[in-house]
């Protein structure tokens, strides 16, 4: 009897994973197996500037760069201030107020992406329009604005915990030899805290890579690069932005759908990649000072 | 000498500034959707239908079509997450496969929530022809925060000390005996957490959902399994996208208000479960 259920257990835990690891693959196959038909019906003319469904035209740069700069944007937004903030709440403030403010600011990253996204449009997009005399607020810059915004709380955290682990005796150490606090942490600190940093970076990067509904309702979803390029102030878009506007009025089998999917799996893949990086950069973690 | 007090005060108040900074978007945010939203509740909102695409009546069919695919999401995720951390924690012995594993649950927390949305408009609602369902939606929200769960419950059964494990052996119970009776408990814990954090972030999710599980509007509770609801954070989207009407702004942000109670309630549940089991 035992063993029967000893059987039925493990044949359990043997199906779990399976289940677990078919998902994966299959969500890769699907993307694969879709995306076919647009690389070889259009093969290299994807990789082009013009976007139009009609005419049978399918090139995706524009929607690679937009999703390249608003995540530069928000990149460069959030990477300095939510380090510094990491700082303040790992070592400036005092001990006993460290975890209720972590967690305050952690409810950041629980606030849903569409509201993100309502209030994106219901003040930042106006405030946007107002401050530049824009026709419609809703632009690039808005987009990694917000999306700065969205990444904050996974920098915050992560960086926090790699400075607040690092133990006590190299601050003290620092401290004895008579190093200003700014001295400590540009010069003991940080250094030792550079490959979590590094996996924390990461790991925002993917998620703004695939970020998806606040940017949809913020960046005017116009598939052109501006011009000039660096005019981040003109409507854009990205992979997702165009994914989540466009595929369901897309019909299945098509080379427009094809191409559509075909987007996804650039994005998958490059997320993918991101995580493997990530993954590593945690393991690479040496442990000298324990 | 100088230099250095200076340029040491300039950066703490730029450290400051940022926390300041911060600290002023958050009260922005919550400030925002509670001010804006709790002119918008009332009784009446919470427990009459949709009207006129939104913008006047209740959001009781949302709130119900938001409960019921988080439901069975949970019940999905919870006995295949586990399964999962198990199979990891106490029968993967060589590093390598350990190593896969962990690829492999990583990179499925990494996926785009909106790729998980497209990989079900081909593959159930296209492929399979299940067309747009609610039950379809809780299976790819499963399949999102199955690592959530997996890490929590992995996490708890990995803690329990060898010595447990080699106690029990010794006194001559077989594996899954030992599994059973000593794992099965500190995993369970370990996946409650995790499922509650899961929960809190599969509710607000709109992009995995919205082409392949809900309808706008006129949707009343589902009797099959095959037919579409209606969902909080999709009626947010239809709301945010007649922004200029300003009934259904006040609609958004209402619904917005008890999305956020919502996720609170779930995430701030899930802190306080870890906290009891850590006690034990």
């Amino acid at each position: 009897m035992s063993k029967l259920t000893g059987k039925i257990g493990k044949s359990y835990v043997l199906t779990s994973i399976i289940i677990s690891a078919i998902v994966i693959v299959l969500v890769f196959i699907i993307l694969v197996g879709n995306s076919w038909q647009a690389v070889s019906n259009l093969g290299w003319n994807l990789f082009s500037l013009r976007w139009n469904a009609p005419t049978g035209e399918f090139g995706i740069l524009s929607m690679c760069y937009g999703t390249a700069i608003v995540t530069l944007i928000a990149l460069l937004l959030a990477v300095p201030l939510g380090i510094m903030t990491a700082i303040f709440t790992s070592e400036m403030l005092p001990s006993k107020l460290r975890i209720p403010v972590k967690s305050l600011l952690e409810l950041l990253a629980g606030i849903p992406s569409i509201i993100y996204g309502l209030i994106g449009i219901a003040f930042f997009a106006i405030w946007l329009q107002d401050l530049f005399q824009l026709q419609s607020g809703r632009t690039i810059l808005t987009a990694g604005f917000l999306l700065a915004i969205m990444i904050l709380p996974t920098i915050i955290t992560l960086v926090d915990d790699a400075l607040h682990n690092i133990p006590k005796q190299y601050q003290e150490a620092s401290m004895g030899l008579g190093l200003y606090k700014y001295e400590i942490i540009k010069n003991t600190l940080l250094p030792i805290a550079k490959a979590d940093i590094y996996g924390a970076i990461l790991l925002a990067f993917g998620r703004a890579l695939g970020e998806t509904m606040a940017v949809m309702l913020v960046i005017g979803s116009i598939d052109k690069i501006p011009s000039p390029f660096f005019n981040v102030l003109s409507p854009g878009q990205t992979i997702t932005s165009k994914l989540g506007r466009e595929i369901a009025e897309t019909s299945f089998g098509s080379v427009h759908f094809s191409a559509m999917i075909f987007m996804g799996l650039i994005l998958f893949t490059l997320v993918f990649i991101i995580t493997l990086f990530s993954q590593r950069a945690n393991k690479k973690r040496i442990r000298l000072y324990e | 000498m100088n230099s250095r007090k200076t340029i040491n005060s300039i950066f703490k108040n730029a450290v400051r500034l940022s926390f300041i900074f911060c600290a002023g978007i958050l009260v922005f945010l919550f400030g925002t959707i509670i001010w804006k939203g709790s002119a918008a509740i009332s009784l009446d909102f919470l427990t009459k239908p949709t009207e006129n695409f939104g913008a006047a009546g209740g959001i009781v069919h949302q709130i119900t079509g938001s409960l019921l695919m988080i439901l069975t999401t949970a019940i999905i995720s919870f006995p295949i997450a586990l399964g999962t951390a198990i199979y990891r924690s106490e029968y993967l012995k060589n590093p390598r496969s350990q190593n896969m594993a962990d690829t492999l649950i990583f990179s499925l927390n990494g996926i785009p929530s909106i790729i998980f949305g497209i990989f079900g408009l081909i593959f159930f609602v296209n492929i399979l022809g299940t067309g747009v369902s609610w039950f379809v939606g809780s299976i790819i929200l499963a399949m999102m925060i199955l690592p959530t769960l997996v890490l929590s419950a992995y996490q708890s059964v990995n803690s329990v000390p060898s010595i447990y494990r080699e106690s029990a052996l010794a006194l001559g119970m077989t594996k899954w005996k030992v599994i059973s009776t000593v794992l099965l408990p500190k995993g369970i814990n370990g996946a409650i957490t995790g499922l509650l954090i899961g929960i809190a972030r599969a509710i607000g999710e709109t992009a995995p959902i919205m082409f392949i599980a809900t309808a706008f509007s006129g949707v009343q509770f589902p009797t099959t399994l095959l037919q579409p609801v209606s969902a909080l954070p999709t009626h947010i989207l239809s709301l945010a996208q007649q922004a200029t009407n300003p009934a259904a702004l006040q609609n958004a942000w209402g619904t917005s208000m008890v999305l956020v109670i919502l996720v609170v309630l779930f995430s701030t549940s899930g802190l306080l479960v870890r906290l009891r089991f850590q006690k034990k």
